[in-house]
């Protein structure tokens, strides 16, 4: 036993020194962060909800984001997989695998953080035993259709990421693992079909829905789920930029070419034409709040934007859209790497800045007229569960990028590189 | 329920009756008021938004579950019922928005969507100090840490009542009336509670007879429907009125016009 752990340290211990300084470093303040997730996630598993800022006047907080980001920006990977499944966008199969997987771990991490941010977590199974679904099977409450569809389509993550651990090379010199993962393979389209089908509902559920079905509020009320179709949109757009930055960030860190550039270029032209959507469908969204849906409660919108994440917050999100746009829609621009960059930066900052301005302004609107605007802290237990839940996430994508083919084109890549050397020594 | 605000004086009686009555925890500091659980807050109210010194002015104005309808009174969809992922809230035929604390899976999707702040989350696990465990109603169930808890117009009581009717030979349970416990602690009398779909019952008489000193919390849509009827019928279909069944009472002009955003 001590043998094995001792081993187990050294290889820790031989992972940890392969990468350069500034990575060691990442990874030093990732494990801080992650042995806080666990020691804070057992007081609040264990104790209570307590321990966070949240309360009566402000129930819903910063998991509550984790989760709406988490799920908008893992929708790239249905995004991606439908562009290249059944569009047959060719140029996007070697960044696949990896939104696959990034798909699979946002999904994983926004049920860890629901977990999290119930009350009562030894209940969480009543979701699927006692769901609200309403008339015809449509669900009143768009939680259910959430836990629901979430489910299904991670379940469908999981049998997507099959070939991608099926083609390590252990595994795959196993002839019927070899067989299982190239039939798997061969199926994909329908698995990306029936993601796409699932993920449009529960991003909009979640996104949207989950929040415009909430008839007495002001602040998040729009008639006929108009909010459900931008949140979507939101989501096509936000996690292919964010698919990408992962990408982006894998190279740098491995100090190689991981994807070709021209599959970033058209990744980056997609989620350019798609935050063009995105801008005008939340365009069309702030001025039927403004017009129409607000002035229902005797209220202005304007009236509406005051308060710590106000008005500034808005402004930043629609800044943040219009980078986007100019960054990755003129071929010119996408195609410099800088400002690809700052593009995708910017898109996933916008999409993030959107799930702000839904949460914390949402709740932090006075219900009463004789009431101010509320303010909401995270705890230091909601950051560490927050933050070590990232890092668990980067981490795993960390080491699945280096012993998983995850960049397909990076093998191959180095495979010639390792060929023609042979050659000519 | 009706509660006539020119009566009210505000000693809290109602809140303190109302805890009692369904075990409401008494933490050792419970200044933390956000985090307190409690179904109804008295709450003070000034003009100072609107007027300045000396013309300012103060009401409490008790504030419970307003037992919302919905725009449509046949299928009752109160805002926080529609939206729980369980079934752990539901409208009864008795018109009353009931919680099932043991369901609850605390995900306070009901306590986001209410637009009067009326239920409680259980932050903490339910304590109470000294003797006070030994005074818990056995008719209401304590709520575990990690529930969301709310005002169900003391149902209990009127259970309790049907059954006592119902031993002693009533056969007509719908008839047997019932007072919560902060009406029934109300020193002035100025809780009225009643059927108000019985145009005979003491609320609904006062409800018709008090109709200009009316209103109810936080929108002006009652004053529409005088107005422009039309436009209240439009207003009602868009399905943003929870149409609460909690009805205010006053005499004083700017109480009206807090209720009003600007």
């Amino acid at each position: 036993m001590g043998e094995l752990i001792k081993r187990a340290i050294d290889t820790i211990k031989a992972e940890f020194n392969s990468y350069s300084t500034g990575v060691k470093i990442a990874l030093g303040v990732m494990f801080f962060l992650t042995a806080g997730f666990v020691i804070f996630g057992i007081q609040i598993l264990f104790w209570g909800l307590g321990y966070t800022d949240m309360s009566n006047l402000y129930p819903f907080g910063q998991w509550i984001i984790g989760d709406l980001g988490l799920v908008s920006l893992g929708g790239g990977a249905f995004t991606t997989g439908f562009a290249l499944y059944i569009f047959r966008n060719d140029k996007l199969e070697p960044i696949i695998n990896s939104t696959v997987l990034i798909g699979f771990l946002c999904y994983l991490f926004t049920f860890i953080f629901l977990v999290f941010d119930i009350g009562q977590p030894l209940r969480a199974w009543f979701g699927y035993t006692y769901p609200n679904w309403g008339e015809h099977l449509m669900p009143t409450s768009m939680l259910t259709e959430v836990i629901w569809c979430l489910t299904l389509y991670f379940m469908i993550l999981c049998v997507e990421i099959v070939p991608v651990a099926l083609k390590h090379k252990v595994l795959d010199a196993i002839p019927a693992l070899h067989y299982v993962g190239h039939y798997l393979h061969r199926i994909m389209w329908i698995l990306a079909a029936a993601g796409t089908f699932l993920s449009f509902f529960h991003q909009g559920s979640l996104g949207g829905g989950m929040w415009d079905i909430m008839y007495g509020k002001a602040v998040w009320f729009r008639a006929h789920h108009i909010y459900f179709f931008v949140v979507i949109i939101g989501a096509t757009a936000g996690g292919t930029a964010f698919m990408t930055l992962c990408a982006y960030l894998a190279g740098k860190v491995m100090k190689k070419e991981v994807v070709p550039a021209e599959t970033f270029h058209s990744i980056a032209k997609i989620s350019g034409i798609l935050f063009v959507a995105f801008f005008i469908a939340r365009l069309v969204d702030v001025v039927l709040m403004a017009t129409r849906w607000v002035p229902l409660f005797d209220r202005s919108y304007i009236s509406l934007q005051g308060g710590l994440y106000g008005l500034w917050l808005l402004v930043l999100e629609f800044l943040l859209l219009a980078v986007v746009i100019v960054m990755l829609l003129p071929k010119k621009n996408r195609e410099q790497e800088k400002r690809f960059l700052i593009g995708i930066i910017a898109g996933v900052a916008a999409i993030t800045t959107d799930k702000l301005i839904t949460v914390l302004n949402g709740s932090s609107v006075p219900n009463f007229p004789w009431r101010d605007y509320i303010w909401y802290w995270p705890t230091i237990q909601e950051w560490f569960i927050m933050l070590g839940g990232l890092s668990v996430m980067a981490m795993i994508y960390m080491w699945c990028a280096k012993y998983l083919p995850l960049f397909p084109h990076a093998e191959k890549h180095a495979h010639h590189e390792g060929k023609s050397q042979a050659v000519a020594e | 329920m009706a509660i006539d605000l020119d009566l009210c004086t505000g000693c809290g009686d109602c809140a303190l009756a109302c805890a009692q009555e369904n075990n409401m925890p008494v933490f050792e500091d419970d200044s933390d008021l956000p985090k307190r659980v409690q179904f109804l807050d008295l709450m003070k109210v000034s003009n100072d938004r609107d007027a300045a010194y000396p013309d300012v002015e103060v009401c409490y104005i008790p504030k419970m579950c307003q037992q919302c309808e919905g725009n449509d009174p046949k299928n009752p969809k109160p805002p926080c019922v529609s939206v729980c992922p369980v079934v752990a809230t539901d409208v009864g035929d008795d018109g009353i928005v009931s919680q099932i604390w043991s369901r609850c899976i605390g995900c306070r999707y009901c306590q986001a969507s209410c637009p009067y702040e009326a239920r409680a989350f259980n932050w903490w696990k339910p304590r109470y100090e000294g003797d006070f465990k030994k005074s818990l109603n056995p008719d209401v169930s304590v709520a575990s840490r990690g529930t969301v808890v709310k005002c169900q117009f003391c149902s209990h009581i009127w259970k309790r009542e049907r059954d006592r009717a119902v031993a002693g030979g009533e056969l007509d349970i719908n008839a047997v009336t019932y007072t919560p416990a902060c009406v029934a602690a109300c020193p002035t009398r100025a809780m009225v509670f009643g059927d108000l779909d019985d145009p005979g019952s003491e609320l609904s008489r006062l409800l018709s007879r008090e109709k200009k000193r009316t209103f109810r919390l936080i929108h002006t849509i009652d004053e529409m429907k005088e107005k422009d009827e039309k436009k209240w019928k439009a207003m009602m279909q868009a399905k943003n009125y929870p149409n609460p069944k909690v009805y205010y009472l006053t005499s004083k002009a700017w109480i009206k016009e807090m209720m009003k955003f600007k």
